[in-house]
């Protein structure tokens, strides 16, 4: 066949754009994070002290208290998200009308910039004005309580996320046939039933995907807590992403941040992978 | 009533008070674009006020807001075009061309998905600083096109997916061999895709904060950096914030409407078809 290299030449410019821009910088930083090196002597030489940033790393009480506060975020955004997701979604598949003209309104959140709904909710939450404040006559200042600061940032999550999940589990949902349905009403099986027993099984890959993609984008938090309370108060909302910004471009200890990243980086592969095993497993993601 | 009834009846509620939460900060932000310092502080919502224009006035005007406007319709457009230039014929070769180790490239590519921002914004600040590159709109649209590329291969390769086979062979048979197939066939087949990739590819650029954060400099700072400017500064300006943040949210609400049915498909990586 004469265009037998065709593919490659077609497939090459990506491949390459990619190790340029991705894989190449990720090699640099495992490198780097190597050396102990600060951004305000870049010019020095850079001194090699091996594994030392990682053991840093592991004994740093910051990392612990981010990585917790991380874990928190994630578990209880992802599971709000994925409860409240899967009641809409059921409840748009239960409306005979409306649910594109619903389904418009609903995706809103999810492609506003996560630094304008960082604002939405400054204001919406302000103790003095904000319209929680107005209406209820109290004056709580959410992003400024280390008790409360951080489930108000998981609120603000659901939020933008919510969207996410039920068009995703909503999808789902229409793709299941409608013979399914006809025979379970033939044999007079209530609303609670169907779902239990059809709905609900046939959604399972959507689900899978909706806590791939959740657990691997809250893990790695950033805009709205930056935006919100840059980790405060104290430490009550750092997560790890912060941390890594932060000491990278705050401290400018470029080695160490370097090492929190190859962290981030790493912890993140390991947790998609898990998913991605199971969701091959089923044969959704080929 | 029969029971079937209150099911539908409860769905109503349920998805009508999922709007209201949804679209109450939305309204709230954009009704104080409208007002005056005096309705924004005060201790009862004011539903009922004179709008001004002021707000808006001050963000164009004195605020120069459109500058970010500017940089972030150049960042956005340059990072989708590059993207798109390398990646639709990528997405067509590991959607129909024979390849050596397919499945290896496509896993790297996957793998690139999951690849925080944050890891990779410290070396690449790194690398431009040596470049003399920090603060250019380069600096930005490469930043940019690390997530976008990405989605634009996997998008298109699902989009060249569903093509029936037929189509292309038959212009093969006709002579304008495998590329011509690419160009002629496949390509046009695929426009509406191909659009709907793009606008996302617009969306995710207009919004990222953490790459304009790090590598853009004064000229170049994207909406998101303007917008983050104005909020927990020491005398927040409410009503101008909230002007730039309905300024910023208008393009992104037209965008995401036009590429509705394809969101989905867009945000999961082609993993659901939507």
């Amino acid at each position: 066949m004469r265009n037998k290299g065709l593919g490659h030449w077609m497939l090459a410019p990506a491949l390459l754009l990619l190790l340029a821009l991705i894989i190449g910088p990720l090699f640099y930083s495992a490198g780097l994070s190597a050396y102990s090196w600060n951004l305000t002597d870049i010019d020095l030489p850079k001194q090699f002290t091996g594994l030392a940033n990682y053991t840093k790393l592991f004994g740093d009480p910051t990392v612990g208290t981010a990585v917790l506060n991380t874990v928190i975020y994630v578990v209880f955004a992802v599971g709000i998200e994925l409860v409240l997701g899967f009641l809409v979604a059921a409840a748009l598949f239960e409306m005979t009308k409306g649910r594109r003209l619903a389904n418009a309104f609903i995706l809103l959140p999810m492609i506003i910039a996560p630094v304008i709904t960082a604002l939405l909710w400054r204001y919406l939450l302000d103790p003095q004005f904000g319209l929680v404040a107005q209406l209820t006559g109290t004056s709580i200042g959410w992003f400024g309580d280390a008790q409360l600061a951080l489930p108000a940032l998981i609120a603000v999550d659901v939020w933008q996320w919510t969207p996410f999940v039920i068009l995703i589990l909503h999808a789902g949902m229409l793709s299941i046939g409608t013979e399914q349905f006809e025979a379970a009403s033939i044999d007079g099986a209530g609303r609670p039933t169907i779902y239990r027993r059809i709905v609900i099984p046939a959604i399972v890959p959507q689900v899978m995907i909706v806590l791939l993609f959740r657990t691997m984008d809250t893990y790695r938090i950033f805009d709205t807590v930056f935006v919100l309370t840059k980790g405060g108060p104290g430490l009550s909302t750092e997560t790890i992403g912060l941390y890594t910004y932060r000491t990278g471009f705050s401290y400018f200890d470029m080695g160490y941040a370097m090492a929190l990243s190859i962290f981030i980086l790493v912890t993140v592969v390991i947790i998609s992978s898990v998913y991605i095993r199971l969701l091959r497993r089923r044969e959704v993601l080929t | 009533m029969k029971r079937r009834d209150w099911w539908v009846i409860g769905s109503y509620v349920v998805v009508g008070v999922f709007l209201l939460w949804v679209l109450v900060p939305i309204v709230t932000v954009a009704l104080n674009s409208l007002k005056s310092p005096q309705d924004i502080f005060s201790s009862t919502p004011q539903l009922v006020f004179t709008p001004t224009g002021d707000n808006y006035g001050k963000v164009l005007g004195e605020l120069s807001f459109q500058t970010f406007l500017v940089n972030s319709t150049i960042v956005a457009l340059g990072s989708t075009l590059l993207s798109i230039v390398v990646g639709v014929p990528a997405a067509y070769a590991l959607a129909r061309l024979p390849v050596r180790g397919r499945e290896w490239w496509a896993w790297l590519i996957l793998f690139t998905r999951m690849v925080p921002a944050v890891a990779l914004v410290v070396p690449m600040f790194v690398i431009f600083q040596r470049l003399q590159l920090l603060g250019t709109y380069t600096a930005l649209v490469a930043a940019h096109t690390t997530f976008n590329l990405p989605i634009v291969i996997w998008m298109m390769r699902s989009f060249f997916e569903e093509l029936p086979r037929d189509l292309e062979e038959a212009a093969q048979v006709d002579g304008t061999g495998r590329f011509g197939a690419f160009l002629r066939v496949a390509l046009p087949l695929t426009s509406p895709g191909l659009a709907a990739t793009g606008v996302l590819c617009l969306l995710f650029s207009w919004n990222e904060f953490l790459f304009a954060l790090v590598l853009s400099g004064r000229e170049t700072q994207t909406v998101p950096i303007g917008v983050a400017s104005f909020i927990g500064t020491v005398s927040v300006d409410w009503g101008g914030s909230s002007a730039a943040a309905v300024l910023a949210m208008i393009p992104v609400f037209v965008l995401g409407l036009a590429a509705q049915r394809f969101l989905v498909r867009g945000l999961t990586f082609g993993a659901v078809k939507g």
